[in-house]
This record gives structure tokens, C-alpha cells and sequence, in this order.
């Protein structure tokens, strides 16, 4: 059998039609949409249907689209931005981040915790995918608060209740993002009945081109620049635009939504076959955050009595099936993953998998990959058993 | 199907018998999994901006391994690698002797570990890019054995002998039968980004080539590195030094001038941190004990005849087996300059690898008495 790619939580495919309508703004069309002439027309043309696209599905207005280079870039400018338009006169912001966030959040709110340009809350959250109300209200209490809380976790494939989160924190007159990198698509992402102030969307992970995102950034909300130059994006990132990447994202984002509804059963159906196949013939493994509400392309397994997390990956590769172990970085460093130390604490010793699934998952994939994990994971067993 | 993990560091040797094994694996029936241990972070050594994630190492054995088409990882082994070789080390310089540390990560991280890691992968069997070859017995019976590699000037043999003996059947060295020059020509001839890429000199954990930067890092405020006195055997007080972890014995420099005739280090003594110095004879000495010593076929008996290399680079001398106990002891055909204790003595019989320890102590016997005749034949 053909190698079998369970990995589309890390990055997928470019649909046909995407490429296809992404080709000519390699070529013919690739005018800059701020010039005046009628090559940048038609970019410009193009760049701002784009915006349009992508704010109807999602519910925003297009003046509410920003273009930037990915979710990380997206991310990062959504909370150094805002602290930075928000600690002129002399105050310190709370900044309060879920503790399952992605290192693009993590990261850039420890950095605005070292230059002292915010005071950095961490919110718990709970197996079953609560938020604490009680740490929240006490975050929202020292304002200006900035909250971040992902939409659906990367890792484990967690839905957190953001249309609830950003009423309360809206309630309490303090802000909210979310990176909905892996909601969008995958679950119902609206921002006209999810009150938040901030959104992240990526490109990659629904099957648009690499390099290319969203900030939504609701009307009234004040955000600085991170670079300067143009006054491209309405001057909030600056920088001639990538017109095909736009072009490509919208449609990526259109198809994924309109397609969500039946994919999304279609996965649901595969994931929880997978998952049942797992924990019946894999003694001592669990779904990881199981008792929440999950995303339909993700299935986090856990393993007791593996020590080795990478060599799983690594193994289940070498027998053709590409899944990770959480987030991959390309040194293969084996470190813990956050955020099952966060849902299971620091001395959790279960081996982590996660399998996620797209488009082209078929369930001849699934019954692959649950046998090719069985016997995989037995030979580990005897192995660490044995030395 | 067979499995062959193949260690890859990203330089042309491995990268070569990496793609040797491609090129048999059809014929052999085995299939090929690169992998590239990450030893120790580079970000950590100051002045080197490099993180983990962009060793040059791993970028181009991933270069590689994707131009031949076989799968290719990256282990994380820091802990063990710090634990086994960068303690250790430390520990020999600080204990005033001089490691080999690439004999260490051979013996543990390179093949033990990795072995033990690879099966995980479902690999029966492990290659690196060693100048050295590999006899397997037949059905006849026998044991596997470590032979030289066939370029002389590049053999590894020597770094070989802590290798578990019951790895060695599970071991391939596909560029032994090679000549370096052979191998740049196969690597240029497949396009392989490092065919041209310059020997590694240095110990890799130390990039800076100054060890003494990672002694000060990682011992703090040590005996080894404070100043001492350097003297002559008789005990004359002939000059100071700034920590006798910067000795080797053999060693000229750093000892100030003004001795008349050429003096060497003879001595590094941790107890009282004297570094002992003498003329050129004083170095020589024919008789070697040897610690943790290690056999790949069958243990040597007393009065046994082999040859024993003690540098890396030093030709090897005939010796005879003293005394095989908790140590081993040699006497050599004839007295041998510079020989270190930490440094490793390696034994052959004829072109195959016997075993090795680590040198422990050295001495001249009344026996050699008229030791000059030894030193005009090393020396002449």
C-alpha cells in the first residue's frame, strides 16, 4: 500500500481549484494593487474580492479582513499589536492566554512578559475543555485585558467554547482573540455570534497556499503595525501584497466552508472508527481530552508505557504512515509536548500520536493506519521492555 | 525485509556509505533508514548563533538522504550524549588525563545507543561511514571482527574499540573498502552536497577548537584550573602554569622559555597540580597499564603477542601481554614517546582489532636498559 499522509493538522495539499485560480496571478495579472494603472487595477481587483470572500465566510465586513503572512505573523500581530496600542500612557495591559495555545501565542506573550510590556496571565483549562470563570473574572479585572483562547487545539483536536469565553470577557469590557487556525472549515466559525475582537486563519491547513493568513480585526478596535513601510493593509501590514496567495486563501476558505457541514461528518465518522479501533487493540491507550467536544479531523492517541514518543513517529513512518507526535520541530527535539502536560500534568508518561485527517482521507487509510499502529506500537513495547 | 539504520553526520563519509547501501540494497534486500543523532546544542557555546534546528549537520544529511530516497531521521540523544562523553570529558581533564572522547560516543552514544533506538524503527542491523571493514564469519562459525580500514591513512580502527562486542555482528562499514579520494569521487559522481565539504577537525561538541572555554563552562572554579608549579622530576621548581587541565604529556607548549634544551610535559599531577617537564628521552617508556579494557574476539593470555596503538596517529609498536587482570598490562617491543594516560591503547593482531583500554599509566622497566637504542629507532 501507498504511503498514507494522516498529518493535515501540520499542513495539506493545495486543491486543483485553488491552483488553478491562483495560476494567473503568477503571470498575467500580477500587476501591484497599489499601482494606478491598469495592471495594478486588476490586482487590486482581485486582492479586494479576496477580502470580500473571506469576510463572508466568516461573517465579518471586508474592512475587517487584514492580509498577513500566515498564523503566526497573524497571531503575534493580533497581541503585539493591540499591547502596543494599548500601554501609550504609561500602563502595563494583562495579556491572559489559554495554557493549550500555540507557540506562536506562547511565545509572543513571554516576550511581552520579558520587555515588560504586559502582565501575562495563563488560563487552566480543564480536560473537558472549560475555562475557569473564576481565573478569567480575575483577569479581566486589572484592564486593559487582552484574552487569547485557540478555537480548536492543534495538538489534541479540542473545541474551546469561544462564543462563551468572548461573551463573558465582552461583558467584562475586556478584548478577545482567538486563533481559529484549526477551527475554520473544520467547525462553525462566525464572528457576527462569536463576539470576539480578534480572529487568526492560516492558509495551509484548509488546503490554501503556504504563507498566507488572516487577521480579522473587528471595526473600532485600535492595533499598531509590527513592521512599517506602505500603507499597504490599511497600514497594518505593510508590504506589497501576495495577490495569488490572497486569491488562493479566499477560495481555499470559501470551499472549505460551504463543504463544511458533510466533511465534517464524513471525518467525525473516521476519527471515531480510528479511535475505537485504537483503544480496543492498543492495551493501556487513551484519547487524548476524549470526554470534550473535538474537531473532526484530529485524533490524539495516548500510549502508556512508551518512553519514546519520537521513535513511534519515526517508526510509524518508516511503515508509510506520516503522522506527529504534536507540534514537529526539525530537529525531531523530543520534548514534551505543552499541552498534554497541560491537560495531564507534568509526569503524564503516555506517548503521544496524532492522527488528522482531510479531504483525501479515505477509511482504506484508517484501517491502514490502525493496523500498521498496532504492530508498531507492540514492537516498541518489547523493545523498551527489553532494554 | 531487513532494515540497516545508517548514521549519518552529514558529511561525506557517511554520506557515502549511506548511498553504497542504496546501491546494494535492491541485490542485499534490505532497506535503508538515515538517521543523525543531535549530540549537544550549538547555541549553547558562545559565539555560535546556530540553533538546533539548523545544525549544518542534519541539514545535510536530510539533503542527502532525500537525493537517495530513503527516509531520514533525527535523534535526539543530548542527555546521554552529555551524560557519556561531555562529562566524561571533563571529568579525565579535571582528573588531569587526556580523553578521547570520540572513542566514548563509538562505545556508547554512536552504536550501542543508536542500535538500541533502531530497533524501534525495526532495524536488524547498523553502518556508519568508518574507514574500516568488517569481517563476518560464514556458517563456519567464528566471531565478527573490526579490520582495518583498506586507506591506511584514514583508518578508524583505532576509535573502534569500545564498541560492545556483541554489536559487532550487526555492524556494516560500507566505505572501509574505499579510499578517501574514491569517496569524493562517488559522492561528486551522485551530486551529493557534500562531497566537497572540508574533514571535520575539531571534537564536535567543541567547535571553537578551545577546550578549555567548555572546562571553565562546565567546572566552574576547579583545582584543574588554577594556577600550578612546574617542575623537573627531582622536584626542581622550573616555572608556574594557569591549570594543569590544559597539559597533555608530550606537550610543548605554554610552558615558557628559557630551559635551554626543548622541554615536555612528562606528567600532569591533579593531587598537587604540578606539571611535571623533561627532556626529550624522559618521555619515552616501554611498559603501558591499561583500564576498562574491552575485547572484540577472544581475550588476550599472558605472554600473548599483539600490536598496540596509542595515539590515533602514532605507528603501532609490538607488545607483549603482561598480566590480564583488573588492568592489563604491556610491555612494548620498544620505549614509545608521549604515552597518555586517558588516551586509548588499542590492540591488533595483524590488521584485526583485538581490543583496548584506556591508558592508565605508563613506565619505563630497568628491563629496556639501554633505552636509547629504542628512541634512535622511533626516531630515525
Amino acid at each position: 500500500m501507498d504511503p498514507v499522509y494522516l498529518d493535515h493538522a501540520a499542513t495539506t495539499p493545495l486543491r486543483e481549484e485553488v491552483v488553478a485560480a491562483m495560476a494567473p496571478f503568477a503571470d498575467r495579472t500580477f500587476g501591484n494593487p497599489s499601482s494606478l494603472h491598469r495592471w495594478g487595477r486588476a490586482a487590486y481587483a482581485a486582492l479586494e474580492e479576496a477580502r470580500a470572500e473571506i469576510a463572508y465566510a466568516i461573517g465579518a465586513k471586508p474592512a475587517e479582513v487584514f492580509f498577513v503572512r500566515g498564523g503566526t505573523e497573524s497571531d503575534n500581530l493580533a497581541l503585539l499589536g493591540w499591547l502596543e496600542s494599548h500601554s501609550a500612557d504609561g500602563t502595563t495591559p494583562t495579556l491572559a492566554v489559554s495554557s493549550l495555545e500555540h507557540h506562536a501565542v506562547l511565545e509572543a506573550a513571554e516576550s511581552a512578559q520579558r520587555s515588560g510590556r504586559a502582565r501575562v496571565v495563563k488560563l487552566h483549562v480543564s480536560l473537558d475543555g472549560k475555562v475557569s470563570p473564576d481565573a478569567l473574572r480575575a483577569a479581566l479585572a486589572e484592564k486593559p485585558t487582552l484574552v487569547s483562547v485557540m478555537w480548536v487545539n492543534n495538538e489534541t483536536g479540542m473545541i474551546l467554547p469561544i462564543r462563551e469565553i468572548a461573551q463573558v470577557v465582552a461583558d467584562a469590557g475586556g478584548t478577545m482573540h482567538t486563533d481559529a487556525a484549526q477551527a475554520l472549515g473544520k467547525v462553525d466559525v462566525d464572528v457576527r455570534d462569536a463576539p470576539v475582537t480578534m480572529l487568526s486563519a492560516t492558509g495551509h491547513k484548509l488546503q490554501g497556499p503556504k504563507g498566507v493568513g488572516i487577521l480579522f480585526v473587528r471595526e473600532g478596535a485600535s492595533l499598531s503595525p509590527l513592521i512599517h513601510g506602505g500603507g499597504q493593509e490599511r497600514r497594518l501590514r505593510p508590504g506589497t501584497e501576495d495577490v495569488a496567495g490572497a486569491v488562493g486563501l479566499a477560495l481555499a476558505i470559501r470551499l472549505a466552508v460551504s463543504e463544511r457541514e458533510r466533511e465534517a461528518e464524513r471525518l467525525s465518522a473516521l476519527r471515531e472508527r480510528l479511535g475505537c479501533d485504537l483503544l480496543a487493540r492498543i492495551p493501556g491507550s487513551r484519547i487524548n481530552a476524549g470526554v470534550a467536544l473535538r474537531a473532526p479531523h484530529v485524533l490524539s492517541l495516548g500510549i502508556a508505557g512508551i518512553r519514546d514518543g519520537a521513535a513511534l513517529i519515526m517508526a510509524l513512518d518508516v511503515e508509510g504512515v506520516a503522522v506527529s507526535g504534536g507540534s514537529a520541530c526539525l530537529s525531531g527535539a523530543s520534548k514534551r509536548s505543552h499541552v498534554v502536560a497541560a491537560l495531564y500534568g507534568e509526569s503524564d508518561e503516555h506517548a503521544t500520536i496524532r492522527f488528522s485527517f482531510g479531504r483525501s482521507t479515505t477509511e482504506q487509510d484508517i484501517q491502514h493506519a490502525a493496523d500498521v499502529t498496532v504492530r508498531v506500537v507492540e514492537r516498541l513495547k518489547s523493545n523498551e521492555g527489553a532494554a | 525485509m531487513s532494515r540497516v539504520l545508517v548514521a549519518m553526520s552529514g558529511g561525506v563519509d557517511s554520506s557515502v556509505a549511506a548511498a553504497l547501501l542504496v546501491e546494494d540494497a535492491v541485490k542485499q534486500g534490505h532497506e535503508v533508514v538515515g538517521v543523525t543523532m543531535k549530540t549537544f546544542c550549538y547555541s549553547e557555546t558562545p559565539g555560535h548563533s546556530k540553533t538546533c534546528c539548523g545544525l549544518d549537520g542534519i541539514t545535510d544529511a536530510k539533503r542527502v538522504a532525500e537525493k537517495l530516497g530513503i527516509p531520514h531521521f533525527v535523534f535526539d540523544v543530548e542527555e546521554d550524549f552529555t551524560r557519556d562523553v561531555i562529562d566524561d570529558f571533563v571529568n579525565e581533564y579535571a582528573e588531569g588525563r587526556t580523553p578521547n572522547p570520540c572513542v566514548r560516543c563509538n562505545g556508547n552514544t554512536k552504536f550501542r545507543d543508536l542500535m538500541a533506538r533502531g530497533r524501534a524503527l525495526g532495524c536488524d542491523r547498523i553502518a556508519s561511514g568508518h574507514y574500516v571493514r568488517i569481517e563476518h564469519p560464514g556458517d563456519g562459525g567464528g566471531s565478527s571482527a573490526i579490520l582495518r580500514g583498506r586507506d591506511a591513512r584514514k583508518d578508524q580502527a583505532y576509535f573502534l574499540w569500545g564498541l560492545p562486542a556483541e554489536l559487532l555482528p550487526r555492524l556494516l562499514f560500507p566505505v572501509g573498502e574505499l579510499t578517501k579520494s574514491e569517496v569524493r569521487e562517488k559522492a561528486r559522481g551522485l551530486g551529493l552536497v557534500t562531497a566537497d565539504k572540508p574533514e571535520s577537525q575539531e571534537i564536535c561538541f567543541v567547535p571553537t577548537g578551545n577546550y578549555r572555554d567548555l572546562l571553565h563552562r562546565r567546572l566552574g572554579s576547579h583545582p584543574a584550573l588554577e594556577p600550578g608549579l612546574i617542575v623537573r622530576r627531582s622536584g626542581e621548581v622550573v616555572g608556574e602554569h594557569g591549570g594543569y587541565a590544559g597539559f597533555t604529556v608530550g606537550q610543548r607548549k605554554g610552558l615558557g622559555g628559557g630551559f635551554g634544551d626543548p622541554m615536555f610535559v612528562l606528567e600532569v599531577r591533579p593531587a598537587t597540580r604540578e606539571v611535571v617537564v623533561g627532556g626529550r628521552d624522559e618521555l619515552f617508556q616501554d611498559e603501558v597499564e591499561v583500564g576498562e579494557a574491552n575485547w572484540h574476539t577472544q581475550r588476550p593470555d599472558v605472554g600473548a603477542r599483539l600490536v598496540v596503538q596509542l595515539r590515533h596517529r602514532s605507528p603501532p609498536v609490538g607488545a607483549t601481554v603482561e598480566q590480564v587482570a583488573d588492568t592489563v598490562v604491556l610491555t612494548l617491543d620498544e620505549p614509545r614517546p608521549a604515552i597518555t594516560p586517558g588516551q586509548s591503547a588499542v590492540l591488533f593482531a595483524g590488521e584485526r582489532l583485538v581490543g583496548g583500554g584506556r591508558i592508565v599509566r605508563a613506565d619505563r622497566t630497568a628491563r629496556s636498559s639501554s633505552p636509547t637504542d629504542g628512541i634512535r629507532a622511533v626516531l630515525r
